[in-house]
């Protein structure tokens, strides 16, 4: 129990060195601020030096983490931190439910269920900081686990394993994989055709409705529209991609009632 | 006696033509259920609403006629004819509107109030997202941080590539990449079934 409160510091310090850094050079990430909820919190133009002071206070702790010997007091802050986080994470989710929290990276995603998640995570680790008895070697494995747990909640680095995970999962087994050509023309290529298509340009100004009905027969495609009191027919060949094959004819309604 | 579409087919095959002399008036594709800046009927004021035009949710269907709430919740009376268009991603029969369904309708507006459609889109979205993740014949799309199931519908999905034609193949879709997708909303859910995914690439 000691050596897995005692790798709790260094959990904490990796992951606040990593945050202090991002938010004190991350050149992208200062550009962005303005578009975090810490904008919202603080006003657009106090966006960047706010998040130059919590970057300064994370390294900060991260450094007291680290250097020794511990004291109970380091863990606090540390806990202090996290709470805070927690604390504008739920602000954020409230006040500006569309903005990303600018924590850890220049993404734009918007707080999630993920972020609440790595804070609480990060809090835990701070309050077991607080019990760990001085000069106590850390329990590697645990620490391992916690940065790895850490790491894959934070979607920051989505685009670094989980996009090519997928990709990758995605050409293996393609879940989409090209139908077998049964021969049947989806309707949506006919009408790319036929909006390309001279009869089709010189008709559209008489159109008054979308497509009102459509039947294959003999290799060709009909499509019917309105056109005010007549019907407009387009006749759009099944095979081939010349937009000039297609043809068209007004039909009045009366006699098509007859 | 030839049938309706017997008449239609000899019409076309028979007198019909490769072009048609032009008038001024604008034309209806599915686009067009968004595009109101071009089609709105002329004479309408910039910013004032267009009287041929509705849009909102269905609240009953009584014969032939929807009772339709708007989203500013003005109530529209919609009168569907032998004529009007209607399109729940693709041509469908009256029978397919439900009580439920989001609506775009546009038609001529009658003395009485009440809209006579001349064509209605149900449910129709337009929506622009990245592809987190591909599975089970789904894309799951991120809209503004907003997940949506899209759903592949054989038979019906295209995916139009940049300019190429349109094609029943979407196995070029890749995780992550930016679409936009043409579908049919599946009310009260955050899920999609897909018309067109158009591809930048």
């Amino acid at each position: 129990m000691n050596g897995i409160a005692a790798s709790q510091p260094y959990v904490i310090a990796l992951f606040l060195l990593w945050a202090g850094l991002m938010k004190l050079f991350g050149r992208r990430m200062r550009a962005q601020a303005g578009r975090s909820a810490l904008a919202r919190l603080v006003g657009a133009a106090r966006a960047v030096p706010a998040l130059r002071l919590v970057g300064l206070a994370e390294l900060a702790v991260a450094a007291a983490l680290l250097v020794p010997p511990l004291h109970p007091l380091d863990g606090a802050a540390a806990g202090l931190l996290a709470t805070g986080f927690l604390g504008y994470l739920g602000y954020a989710y409230v006040a500006a439910p569309t903005s990303s929290c600018g924590c850890l990276g220049d993404h734009a995603k918007p707080v999630d269920v993920r972020s609440f998640a790595r804070a609480g995570l990060l809090l835990a680790a701070a309050l077991l900081a607080m019990t760990a008895p001085a000069a106590q070697p850390p329990f590697v494995p645990l620490a391992v686990l916690e940065v790895v747990a850490l790491l894959a909640l934070s979607s920051e680095l989505d685009r670094h394993w989980l996009v090519p995970l997928r990709r990758l999962r995605v050409r293996l087994r393609p879940p989409l994989a090209a139908p077998a050509p049964s021969g049947d023309v989806p309707l949506e290529t006919s009408l790319h055709l036929l909006r390309r298509s001279p009869a089709y340009c010189s008709a559209s100004a008489r159109l008054t409705s979308d497509v009102r009905e459509t039947w294959d027969e003999d290799g060709t495609r009909f499509v019917v529209y309105g056109a005010g009191p007549s019907t407009a027919v387009f006749a759009v060949p099944l095979s081939g991609d010349d937009p000039r094959a297609v043809r068209v004819a007004l039909v009045d309604e009366a006699a098509l009632a007859q | 006696m030839r049938s309706r579409r017997d008449v239609l087919k000899s019409a076309v095959l028979g007198g019909g033509a490769g072009v048609m002399a032009a008038t001024a008036l604008g034309s209806l594709g599915p686009e067009a259920a968004f595009a109101t800046a071009t089609s709105a009927a002329p004479g309408v004021e910039p910013g004032a609403p267009d009287p041929n035009f509705a849009e909102g949710r269905i609240r009953s269907i009584k014969d032939n006629t929807l009772l339709v709430l708007g989203s500013n919740m003005v109530f529209h009376t919609i009168r569907v004819v032998d004529g009007t268009s209607l399109w729940k991603l693709g041509p469908v029969g009256f029978d397919q509107a439900r009580p439920g369904d989001g609506l775009y309708a546009r038609g001529v507006r009658m003395p009485d109030g009440m809209l006579a459609a001349e064509a209605v889109w149900l449910n129709i979205v337009n929506i622009k997202g990245h592809i987190t993740d591909i599975k089970d014949q789904t894309l799951r799309l991120d809209h503004n941080g907003h997940e949506v199931l899209c759903h592949v519908v054989p038979g019906r999905s295209v995916a139009i590539h940049s300019e190429s034609p349109p094609t029943a193949d979407l196995s070029l879709l890749k995780v992550a990449q930016h679409v936009q997708i043409l579908g049919a909303w599946r009310p009260d859910t955050n899920e999609v079934d897909i018309a067109t995914v158009f591809s930048p690439h």
